[in-house]
């Protein structure tokens, strides 16, 4: 019996020893180990011995399986590693090759430019608010302090449909809407679609404007220029400098044009600036009192200001677009750029 | 309005600079919008001496001088004549560039050398036609003096925009005037001492105003024997420097003082108007008139007309007529210096489309108070001028008298609104630098009375305006608001807005934006049937084109335009979407509506360029796919895709509309071949249509989630021909309609039509996946269920199994 083990045994490690693949040694396994196995067929004549044999034989054969079954997990995991090695060694992709990706869309410039801002007030406390683009005449001009034949009419061509109404020249109207629907504190956004009659390289009948308007107890101009400062340094970098200077719009008063130190040449002159330095951004003020008057607004008690910019504009200064009339071209080359 | 430095110097002193004024200027609110130097550039044509003159050796016609520009004695050869030795004269040195991109090189002229060139007011630029060179007086200058320099030329041209509000700053005076202001510094008046004769206004013409209302104010002199001839040298150069064309000394003192003082002026040949009087009325409904400009007009009892004793002569305030015009024999004068009411001249202006100079400013307003200080001293250069004399005194009809009522103004309000903190004087000193007249009133409140040029200003807040303009805009320091918490959450309708722009790009769709307006006949080009609702758009009545002259009631035409566009460029694979409003018009009187719709357009393949994969052409289940995207993401139930009644302009055999419920949303489609070619499209085309206002109304915000099964799953195939007729939608419901909780998923994985399958029929494979919440399930159980399923499609649908 011992000498039958010690035979097994050493034909089994030798045979292990020269097999190579994973699929031999699982073999190997079944032959010696298996339930119809030559050990198994071993441990099964244990029975015939003495009983006194018994323990000390049957330990020489755990002793036996126990070392065949380390050296055959041995054998197992180095030729596993040797096929892995194999394969690592073998196998390539050309990673030069594109990616298979899922197609991406874009926004358009000016969705993105809108989305960008109304984030920036959105952080600011201001909410958005919208109205419709074809407007009453008094939304649009009355209300905000433009009477009938007023020359600042003049400043804004505009289309006109029938039943009195327009389409709106600016988003301004908005604020009319919105201080008739609630009472201050007001702090609203007003992104749009607008329309001039007038079309050349820097107008189209059609573009867009964001208007801003907050109406509270106590604002002040000086909190105007703290607002847009932020807005400007938010949109176009910290430190960009911003510029007041003194303007007219019937519905504000005081009133200013808006401009930030030149994005491109930074301030030192440039074909864009033509050479000031400046860029003009945004217009704005102080609510005048007489639209205050016609939305019915105590205005010795609140005060406020608005805003307002041409979205068109801002996407061209950001992107570096010289021609506003790629914006509504809608050439898949150019918009697949954003 | 255009304004030059040097003119702006003879009324107000200043040390700036023409760049630093510019700055002050926009900083005003008076934005300087362009800057030329004037006499720029000739730095190297400086004033010279002639020291001797001789006779060109080669040529009779030229002469050899030697001229002293300051620092050396050059030789130049010259070939004018009206010249001689010791003349001061005008050289242009080497390196000098004329008009004309003139370069002055070294030359030599039949053997002479040449340094130089003497110049002619004509090679210089300074005139059309010059008669031999520039002589100048002598010592006008040091010799090699640059020649605009010596002459004074040398000067900014301004050109400032200038806002609505801001009529006063229509002349050189006004603009002075806010320099001055802001600088604290006096205001220099220009001069007119005009000599009168003998002879009373009174007795030589009369002024009756028939309509005070429109006229509150009419002035007028009598200047007799006078000479129209050129205007001189000084009034050609200031008026050309400022852009305006010289036409003789009388025409040209009007307009100099209307750009000088704002106030427009008008000369009558005084022998043509008729009794010698000026009646200003109304004019009568059809009234004809002719214009100086030879245009004739027909007038309405709106407009405003000046009349000699029978008929119009001038059309009030916007330009004189042919009929007394100043001729060149023109010996009389009556100088008309008037105020019109603004309102008046706009509308007479605008309806006869005749905006001039004079109409520009009577229609903002001008100063009521200058009126007789421009007409004194229009009167005075004319006669300086042109000779003549002016009759005795002015006729000045000013019926009610202009008061400005005073402002009550407070400068605490001032300080608070503008989130400034001046004191009290301070505040008060400005109103006065800008003439104001203050007094002092109760509770720290003072009583304004502006002056008359500045009408803009009538309210307290135009005031406070004018603190921080004056102080400085600049000088505001920059706050944070202190401002109540309001709630900024945004609406239901812009958070589904944006969200599904979002999962629209990310699905591979490019967004466009086109115009809202589209051209009458886009209806048509879709084949909208005559009773479309979408055939009653708003129509613009002042449209820039006919293809933009209606609102658009669907998105497509613009959609479609912008496919054909990038078909042209090459551009042939295209994932489109808009998502813009359209404008339906109202009910009644209602305002019209505007919902806000989505469209999507796919042409080419489906996934662009690729290596590992075929190309394959989008099709109609791509757009369809998009919409059930998005219908999925909304959560909105009850979907049914219907053929009957499909939209005109789609394929009838591809395409449906989308229904929830009872509610069409939109429609899913390839586009009609017709309309395809309508719009000049190479490729065809598959597009999609929403109503977002539908989808935002029945998007479920709320979903319930439900915890997987932890049990394993079997799936079960069919396979099975079915007439081309039954839609495959069809077989998923009979299966569905089992209603075993059971059933997972039911998945059609395969159509095919061709070898193996008759004509008319298709074959369809189906999965179904089998799982159960509570416990594994048996082969028998599946099987069980499974056949069932079977019976029902073969009894209900008559599928034949394969
Ligand atoms: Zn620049």
């Amino acid at each position: 019996m011992r000498e039958k083990l010690e035979q097994l045994r050493n034909g089994a490690l030798q045979a292990i020893a020269t097999a190579s693949a994973v699929e031999q040694l699982q073999e190997i396994r079944v032959c010696l180990l298996g339930r119809k196995g030559e050990l198994t067929a071993l441990m099964k004549g244990l029975g015939s011995l003495p009983t006194d044999e018994r323990p000390i034989v049957g330990q020489l054969v755990n002793t036996v399986r126990d070392e065949i079954e380390s050296a055959l997990t041995a054998a197992i995991e180095s030729a596993q590693a040797e096929l892995i090695a194999d394969r690592l060694q073998s196998e390539r992709v050309d990673i030069s090759l594109p990616g298979r990706r899922p197609l991406k869309g874009t926004k358009h410039p000016v969705s993105l430019v809108i989305e960008e801002i109304c984030s920036i007030f959105a952080g600011l406390g201001f909410s958005v608010a919208e109205g419709p683009e074809i407007e009453h005449d008094w939304y649009n001009f009355e209300a905000l302090n433009f009477p009938p034949e007023h020359p600042a009419r003049d400043m804004q061509d505009t289309f006109f449909v029938e039943n009195n109404l327009l389409l709106r020249t600016h988003t301004s109207p908005v604020q009319i809407r919105t201080m008739l629907k609630q009472k201050p504190p007001v702090r609203i956004i007003a992104p749009g679609t607008v329309y001039r009659c007038d079309s050349d390289a820097t107008h189209s009948p059609m573009f867009h404007q964001i208007e801003g308007l907050m109406v509270d107890s106590k604002v002040t101009f000086g909190d105007l220029k703290g607002i847009l400062t932020v807005f400007t340094n938010q949109l176009f970098g910290q430190k960009t400098g911003v510029r007041l200077r003194p303007s007219y719009f019937p519905f504000t008063e005081p009133s200013a044009e808006v401009d930030i130190a030149c994005v491109i040449c930074g301030g030192k002159g440039c074909r864009v600036c033509k050479n000031s330095g400046w860029l003009e951004i945004l217009g704005a003020g102080m609510v005048d009192p007489e639209v205050y008057r016609h939305v019915q607004y105590d205005a010795e008690n609140i005060s406020g200001f608005a805003f307002g910019m041409g979205i068109e504009r801002i996407a061209m200064l950001k992107y570096g677009i010289s021609d506003m009339r790629l914006l509504f071209e809608n050439d898949v080359r150019f918009l697949r750029q954003f | 309005m255009n304004v030059t430095y040097n003119w702006l110097k003879e009324f107000v002193d200043f040390d700036e600079t023409p760049d630093e004024l510019a700055a002050l200027l926009t900083m005003l609110g008076l934005e300087v919008e362009t800057m030329e130097k004037l006499g720029e550039g000739f730095d190297d044509v400086v004033v010279a001496l002639v020291e001797e003159k001789r006779q060109h050796p080669n040529a009779d016609k030229l002469s050899v001088c030697r001229v002293n520009n300051g620092t050396e004695i050059l030789d130049v050869v010259c070939g004018a004549q009206n010249f001689s030795q010791g003349d001061t004269v005008v050289l242009a040195q080497i390196g000098a560039v004329l008009p004309g991109d003139f370069k002055i090189k070294k030359s030599k002229i039949r053997g002479e050398e040449s340094c130089g060139m003497l110049c002619s007011e004509k090679e210089l630029g300074l005139a059309e036609e010059s008669a031999g060179i520039i002589v100048l007086p002598p010592a006008i200058a040091p010799l090699g003096t640059p020649i605009f320099a010596a002459l004074g030329r040398k000067d900014t041209l301004f050109e400032i925009g200038l806002t609505p509000n801001r009529s006063d700053c229509l002349s050189a005076l006004g603009i002075a005037r806010d320099i001055a202001a802001k600088l604290g510094s006096k205001l220099k008046y220009s001069k007119s001492a005009l000599v009168e004769g003998t002879q009373t206004v009174e007795s030589l013409i009369g002024v009756t105003i028939e309509s005070p209302e429109l006229c509150p104010r009419y002035a007028a002199r009598h200047i007799s024997g006078c000479t129209i001839a050129p205007s001189p040298e000084w009034l050609i150069k200031r008026l050309n420097s400022i852009g305006i064309r010289s036409i003789n000394n009388v025409v040209d003192v009007t307009n100099l003082i209307m750009m000088e003082l704002g106030q427009p002026l008008h000369a009558f040949d005084c022998d043509r108007l008729s009794g010698k009087r000026i009646v200003v009325r109304t004019a009568g409904e059809g009234e004809l008139f002719t214009t100086l400009d030879n245009q004739q007009h027909i007038l309405t009892v709106a407009d405003l007309v000046i009349c000699d004793a029978e008929r119009p002569v001038a059309l009030a305030g916007v330009m004189g007529g042919l009929n007394s015009e100043i001729e060149n024999t023109t010996t009389s004068i009556l100088l008309e210096s008037a105020f019109f009411k603004p309102s008046a001249i706009r509308k007479t202006s605008k309806r006869l489309g005749l905006h001039t100079e004079s109409s520009h400013r009577f229609e903002r307003g001008i100063d009521i108070d200058n009126v007789s200080r421009a007409l004194d001293r229009a009167a005075y250069l004319i006669v300086e001028l042109a000779g003549g004399v002016a009759a005795q005194g002015s006729i000045d009809v000013y019926p009610g008298e202009y008061v400005r009522p005073a402002i009550m103004f407070r400068p605490v309000k001032a300080n608070e609104l503008i989130g400034i903190n001046l004191e009290r004087d301070v505040i008060l000193d400005i109103l006065t630098r800008l003439e104001c007249q203050v007094s002092a009133s109760t509770d720290g409140a003072v009583e304004v009375i502006p002056p008359f040029y500045r009408i803009d200003i009538e309210r307290e807040i135009d005031l406070i305006e004018e603190i921080a303009r004056l102080n400085g805009y600049d000088k505001i320091p920059a706050t944070m608001p202190i401002a109540r918490v309001v709630s900024d959450r945004p609406s239901r309708h812009q958070e589904i807005e944006k969200s599904v722009r979002d999962l629209l790009v990310n699905n591979g769709m490019t967004e466009v934006i086109n115009f809202s307006f589209t051209a009458p006949d886009a209806a048509v080009k879709l084949l909208l049937k005559e009773d479309d609702p979408r055939r009653l758009a708003i129509k613009l009545a002042n449209p820039l084109v006919d293809e933009q002259s209606v609102m658009k009631t669907t998105l497509l035409p613009g959609l479609l335009e912008t496919v054909a566009r990038n078909m042209n460029f090459r551009s042939l694979d295209l994932k489109l979407f808009e998502m813009r409003r359209v404008y339906l018009p109202g009910v009644g009187d209602d305002m019209p509506r505007e919902p806000l719709c989505i469209v999507g357009a796919l042409s080419g393949s489906r996934d662009g360029d690729g290596w590992s994969r075929p190309t394959e052409p989008v099709d109609f289940f791509d757009a369809k796919g998009i919409v059930e995207t998005i219908l999925d993401y909304l959560d909105i139930g009850g979907v049914s895709w219907r053929t009957e009644s499909p939209e005109s302009y789609f394929h009838p055999g591809k395409s449906c509309r989308v229904f929830a419920g009872r509610d069409c949303i939109g429609s899913v489609g390839e586009l009609h071949p017709s309309v395809q070619k309508n719009f000049e499209i190479e490729k065809p085309v598959f597009c999609f249509e929403l109503d977002f206002e539908k989808l935002v109304t029945l998007a479920r915000t709320k979903k319930t989630i439900a915890a997987p099964s932890r049990f394993p799953d079997s799936s079960r195939d069919i396979a099975m021909l079915i007439p081309e007729e039954l839609a495959a939608v069809k077989i998923i419901d009979c299966i569905k309609a089992e209603k075993a909780k059971e059933i997972e998923h039911v998945q059609i994985f395969d159509v095919y039509r061709g070898k193996g399958v008759p004509e008319g029929f298709k074959s369809i494979a189906v999965r179904i996946r089998y799982r159960s919440y509570e416990r594994t399930l048996t082969e028998e159980e599946i099987t069980a269920l499974h056949k069932k399923i079977i019976t029902n499609l073969v009894d209900k649908l008559q599928v034949t199994l394969r």
